[in-house]
């Protein structure tokens, strides 16, 4: 049977190898970016869990003959005044109050601090300590006839002590509490100050602004400075907020004294600069792409400029604006550069308590701890990005069930 | 039809040129719209008809570019004066659109909406009862008052259109092309509809479709293209005239579908 | 033209029109000439051939609306298809009047009776040729040849009025042969009337013209009639 719809046998064949040449190439494209996805987590996980071989200054289990943990609170009170000094003994009840107030676990974390300080000899990574067992309980073995207390423990370097702890000197006692919050703020401020102003310059722009040449000339600058390198802003919120406007961001004016400009709220208003670009666009995207027949249709009815965004042009377009902003919250929780700028510093161990606080956050003790010699600090580095990422999602997990929520509405 | 008698007519344009930038888009026109009828505005594409029409409720004002001379008359009053606001025309003036539009919410806000912005002080309820019986959409969607007015089909979003646009009490209709998205049934409902409502409202539907305005219309005005491209009207008659014994030549060409 | 089906089938039915004008004209002169040399033979070849006009007729009409329904024809192209309409049922009874002169002819038989032959052959040529250019008008849509062509009507009734009065007095003359004298009447009636529906051929052309539909003035012909 000769059919019409038969090609000849060698066009058929030319024409499918070809098909399948372009699906290969653009499979290739996808697995080659989820290849990059794999190897990111997997090296960060590789670092972020391990055996570790910890020795301690002090026996923690020659101090009373018992765990600690099973010692009452008045036997931790005698460890730590029978092993520091009272100069020692009188800061630590500056900082943290009378020691008998303490409650247990404070108490046990500052006998750990203060007397046993444990040190980390060796660490290994995930891999190392899955695969390589055999090699580690060797070298274990040769480093316990030199030391002999010496423990050995598996350690998931992000562990509820990691989250709860705040900056310290030696890695394994070091967390990201004062960092997680010092970021929270950030963001706080950034979409408190960001989100109105870029949405309200959006509606501008989209819904009042007529064509005219001003006009063009602001979008165009907003367009181009959304591709601004970040330490750039990071230099104008020096300027501006840490230096210029100092009497404002550091409290001054409303009677905080003893502070300078490098606060969270200068970080805030940076960080907002930078995405307000990012934002404006997104806010713009979404408005244009909300229908002109809605806007019609609410004019027709007689509604004025304003009815019609409150009631239309906004509701509609919200599920895009969120979008947008979940973007630039990413952009803004992973910015680095300007935040070491605006004088964020790793060194701090107090939380933030407001907006006028110096403050550190988890980009900024990522950078730091990478930096550091000790191969511990890499351990906890890989830790704090997963945290980082963890913050990042669930952020990111709130405004994507709000945009849900939102565009379900009314269809 | 004279220009003395003003109040006569719903609508009364005198030497209206209407222009986008530079380009005159329509030129001299002078139409007078009898109430409580329904008027047709036909003619072949890019005459300027829709424009005509949307500059009866100043929908216009919003193409930056947009102006006009002379005068557009409602209730003998130039609705284009300085101290005129063109949200309250809108108002009197109502609008339904080519594609059926209704807005992302329930069948019920849909119809609430217009009226609960405009200050409407009485029973919503009845209202939207009212409007949508008098839209002949109430019996098929008295059920399902909170669904969503996308979820309806799309003769029966026009018609919530429609019925959107009486719950704000206007006492003349715009539509511009309001049935070119529907199917041949639901045109024909639309047209019944708005036959229905003719006895209250004055309706002005501008439409590609020769035989709805034929069929739907009391009065039909015939625009074309000039050499300069702008729209002018050419013949302004009762639709039975037009439709079996046009004046000019160039409504005959048009109508007999033997345009350029 | 984006109209060129519609344009097509208006020609052809113009055409067919002109086709079944020249069948009814030719059988008017023939039924004159059955009368004038009393052929009974041709004149029921006269009666069969009504059968062919009339089914023309009606072919034409279902193609008339066939058109209507199909293009859905508007202003002149409306005016002219329902003038088209108009026009073939007035060719039909123009053909029923021909059909009733053949009637006669053969309820004569062989009769001998004087009649106003010359009269019956001027109103027959008269008539058809109204009618050959009535037709012709109506295609061309010259309404002012339309016109013209009404007034022409005059001549036929007066015509008329010469034959009756002939054939009436042969009845008085005669009064036995008055029932095949009365049939004679109604040979002189059926050449009148067949004129008279030239006349509103007419109309519809000066209707399809200028749209406007109205009685075309004549010396009123309904009178005439009695």
């Amino acid at each position: 049977m000769n059919n019409i719809f038969t090609s000849p046998r060698s066009i058929l064949a030319a024409r499918h190898a070809r098909g399948k040449f372009w699906r290969g190439v653009f499979f290739s494209s996808t697995l080659i970016g989820l290849i990059a996805l794999a190897a990111l987590i997997l090296t960060i996980l590789n670092r972020a869990a391990g055996l570790v071989v910890i020795t301690d200054a002090v026996d923690r289990n020659s101090l009373a003959g018992r765990p600690l943990t099973e010692l009452t609170r008045p036997e931790l009170v005698t460890i730590l005044q029978d092993h520091l000094t009272r100069t020692r003994l009188r800061t630590l009840e500056r900082n943290n109050g009378p020691l008998d107030s303490l409650d247990e676990e404070t108490l046990i974390n500052l006998v750990m601090e203060q007397v046993v300080k444990p040190t980390i000899r060796k660490s290994y990574t995930l891999a190392e300590t899955l695969f390589q067992r055999a090699a580690i309980e060797q070298e274990i073995a040769a480093m316990r006839a030199e030391t002999p207390n010496l423990q050995v423990e598996f350690r998931s370097w992000l562990n509820p002590g990691f989250l709860t702890r705040s900056m310290s000197a030696t890695p394994e006692l070091a967390g990201v509490r004062t960092a997680v919050l010092g970021s929270l703020w950030i963001i706080a401020i950034t979409i408190l100050v960001a989100f109105p102003i870029g949405v309200g310059a959006a509606i501008y722009l989209e819904e009042y602004a007529s064509e005219n040449r001003v006009n063009r000339i602001i979008q165009t600058n907003i367009d181009n400075l959304a591709g601004v390198p970040s330490i750039v802003y990071g230099i104008l919120g020096l300027a501006i907020f840490v230096r210029t406007l100092s009497h404002l961001t550091s409290g001054a004016v409303f009677g905080i004294q003893g502070s300078n400009g490098r606060t969270i709220l200068s970080a805030g208003l940076t960080m907002a600069l930078l995405i307000l670009p990012i934002l404006i666009i997104n806010a713009q995207e979404a408005i244009r792409a909300v229908p002109a027949s809605l806007r019609q249709a609410s004019y027709g009815l007689g509604a004025t400029r304003w009815q019609t965004i409150w009631h239309h042009v906004l509701p509609n377009a919200l599920p895009g604006i969120l979008t947008g902003t979940i973007l630039a919250i990413s952009r803004a929780l992973g910015e680095t550069a300007p935040l070491i700028l605006v004088g964020a510093s790793s060194l701090i161990n107090k939380d933030p308590t407001g907006v006028f606080s110096f403050f550190t956050a988890l980009p900024i003790q990522i950078y730091n701890w990478t930096a550091r010699p000790q191969p511990e600090f890499r351990n906890i580095a890989a830790a704090a990005i997963l945290v980082l990422l963890v913050v990042l999602l669930s952020l990111n997990s709130v405004a994507i069930v709000l945009r849900n929520r939102l565009s379900k509405r009314g269809t | 039809m004279t220009h003395e008698t003003n109040n006569h007519y719903a609508i009364e344009t005198r030497g209206v040129n209407l222009y986008y930038g530079n380009f005159r888009a329509v030129k001299d026109v002078d139409l007078q719209i009898v109430p409580q009828k329904i008027t047709a505005i036909i003619g072949p594409s890019g005459c300027g008809k829709s424009t005509v029409l949307r500059s009866f409720n100043r929908m216009n004002d919003f193409v930056p570019s947009f102006r006009m001379e002379g005068e557009i008359l409602f209730h003998g009053q130039n609705i284009y004066a300085e101290d005129v606001d063109p949200v309250m025309v809108r108002q009197r003036i109502g609008m339904v659109f080519q594609k059926p539009n209704p807005f992302p919410k329930s069948i019920y806000e849909n119809v609430a909406w217009g009226a609960r912005i405009n200050g409407y002080k009485g029973n919503l309820d009845e209202l939207v009862e009212q409007t949508l019986r008098d839209a002949a959409l109430w019996d098929e969607v008295k059920d399902n008052l909170k669904k969503s007015g996308l979820s309806l089909s799309g003769g029966q979003q026009q018609r919530l259109c429609i019925a959107r646009a009486l719950a704000v009490k206007p006492e003349i209709i715009l539509m511009d092309e309001p049935c070119s998205a529907l199917d041949p049934i639901a045109t024909l409902k639309i047209e019944e509809l708005m036959r229905e409502l003719s006895r209250q409202y004055t309706i002005i539907i501008v439409t590609h479709n020769m035989q709805q305005a034929a069929r739907a219309s009391d009065y039909t005005a015939f625009f074309t293209m000039d050499d300069d491209r702008a729209g002018l009207m050419v013949e302004y008659g009762e639709t039975h005239q037009i439709f079996t014994n046009p004046r000019d030549q160039r409504t005959e060409d048009y109508i007999t579908g033997r345009f350029g | 033209m984006p109209r060129e089906t519609l344009d097509r089938q208006i020609h052809q039915l113009q055409d067919e029109v002109l086709l079944l004008g020249s069948m009814v004209e030719q059988a008017l002169l023939n039924a004159v000439d059955t009368l004038k040399r009393r052929d009974i033979s041709a004149a029921q070849k006269i009666f069969a051939n009504d059968i062919a006009i009339n089914e023309k007729r009606y072919a034409l009409e279902n193609a008339l609306i066939i058109i209507i329904a199909t293009q859905q024809p508007m202003a002149r192209d409306l005016r002219l298809l329902a003038s088209v309409l108009e026009t073939i049922i007035e060719l039909e009874r123009i053909g029923d009047y021909a059909k009733g002169i053949a009637k006669v002819v053969i309820r004569l038989g062989d009769s001998t009776l004087p009649m106003p032959m010359r009269e019956f052959s001027q109103m027959a040529e008269q008539a058809a040729s109204m009618l050959h250019r009535a037709l012709s008008a109506f295609i061309n849509e010259d309404a002012a040849k339309a016109r013209e062509i009404v007034l022409e009507d005059d001549q036929v009734d007066e015509l008329y009025n010469k034959a009756y009065r002939a054939i009436v007095t042969t009845m008085i003359a005669n009064p036995e042969i008055i029932d095949d004298a009365n049939l004679l009447v109604w040979v002189a009636h059926n050449l009148e009337r067949a004129a008279d529906r030239v006349t509103n051929i007419c109309e519809r052309t000066v209707y399809i013209a200028t749209g406007e539909l109205f009685e075309l003035d004549t010396d009123d012909s309904e009178e005439t009639a009695y």
